[in-house]
């Protein structure tokens, strides 16, 4: 269970992104037909080219909010996997599926993280496509970074879980 | 043979392209598409076009979910023999049920989703000719939300 309040949470609950980091694997092989694999790392993703997509699970106590964070050459990559030929990276369509697969994502993790006790929805996705990014994670509710390696390249998921306002 | 017209709902225009991929793969007809990007605009589109006859519909969109949009049209009346088929990326079995009961969908497919899923999914609704059938698929949508109702029960 994660309580109620967060002020003394230093970490999310091991629970949590161990359902998080199933639900990547889950998600990215039904994509790509194989299966990526965790990276253990400090998770950063550096300077970024590349494209972002946003989403949170969210109920009236929580919000896991998650970032998956795709370089430029993953994110064509899994464009193939997804639609059969790859998208121009510069191109709306990219942004329209890398929103896509957040929402996915989302789902099975929202699907997931109810054997601990979190029932949430999905909130609508985002994406933020540019180049040399900086991804910043809020400093106060707790974070993790994760680092996966599939069949296209690596990506990462970036999470935050913040008590809902 | 005339073709099937399909209501294609979903606010990412990528994923009503997979659907439509998805549907001329496997060859079961030959699809009239009508494209909609919400629960809005699905309505206005299945009230103005008037011969919707298999609806593909997400459930997370702006201004009206799938689930509003199916509610909405169920709620219209004479419209039972028209398959709804959710394809969402909602996947807990507590919105399955939403879905089957609250909004009145036939079917529901979890993104994303194969060929193959597509073809059991739908290829209850869809005759040898290439044409909708609904009497038979009514026994057996019933039998499908019966297994819903037991997993959700059990």
């Amino acid at each position: 269970m994660i309580p109620e309040k967060l002020d003394e949470v230093k970490k999310i609950p091991a629970e949590i992104t161990e359902l998080v980091k199933e639900s990547v694997i889950n998600t990215f092989a039904s994509i790509s037909g194989e299966e990526p694999a965790f990276v253990p790392t400090n998770g950063d993703s550096g300077k970024l080219n590349g494209i972002i997509g946003n989403i949170a699970v969210f109920n009236q106590k929580h919000t896991l909010s998650l970032m998956l964070v795709l370089p430029k050459d993953t994110a064509v990559g899994i464009s193939e996997n997804f639609i059969g030929m790859e998208l121009p990276f510069e191109s709306d369509d990219m942004g329209d599926l890398i929103g896509e697969i957040s929402n996915i994502l989302a789902g099975d993790v929202a699907a997931n993280i109810e054997k601990v006790g979190f029932r949430g929805q999905s909130s609508l996705p985002t994406a933020t496509r540019g180049s040399d990014l900086t991804l910043f994670m809020p400093s106060k509710p707790p974070t993790e970074k994760m680092k996966f390696q599939g069949g296209k390249g690596e990506f990462w998921l970036n999470m935050a879980l913040s008590e809902s306002n | 043979m005339g073709k099937i017209k399909a209501l294609v709902v979903d606010d990412s225009k990528i994923m009503r392209s997979a659907v439509k991929r998805a549907l001329d793969q496997l060859m079961l007809a030959e699809f009239d598409y009508v494209e909609a990007m919400d629960g809005e605009d699905a309505l206005e589109k299945f009230n103005s076009e008037g011969d919707i006859e298999i609806m593909f519909v997400d459930w997370n969109m702006p201004k009206m979910t799938g689930v509003e949009f199916s509610r909405a049209v169920r709620d219209q009346g004479g419209n039972d023999h028209i398959p709804i088929i959710m394809v969402t990326a909602e996947k807990s079995m507590g919105k399955v049920d939403k879905a089957l009961n609250e909004g009145g969908a036939n079917e529901y497919i979890t993104k994303p989703f194969t060929a193959d899923k597509m073809a059991k999914t739908i290829g209850r609704y869809i005759d040898e000719d290439g044409q909708m059938v609904t009497d038979s698929a009514d026994e057996e949508e019933g039998e499908s939300k019966s297994f819903f109702k037991s997993i959700l029960n059990s």
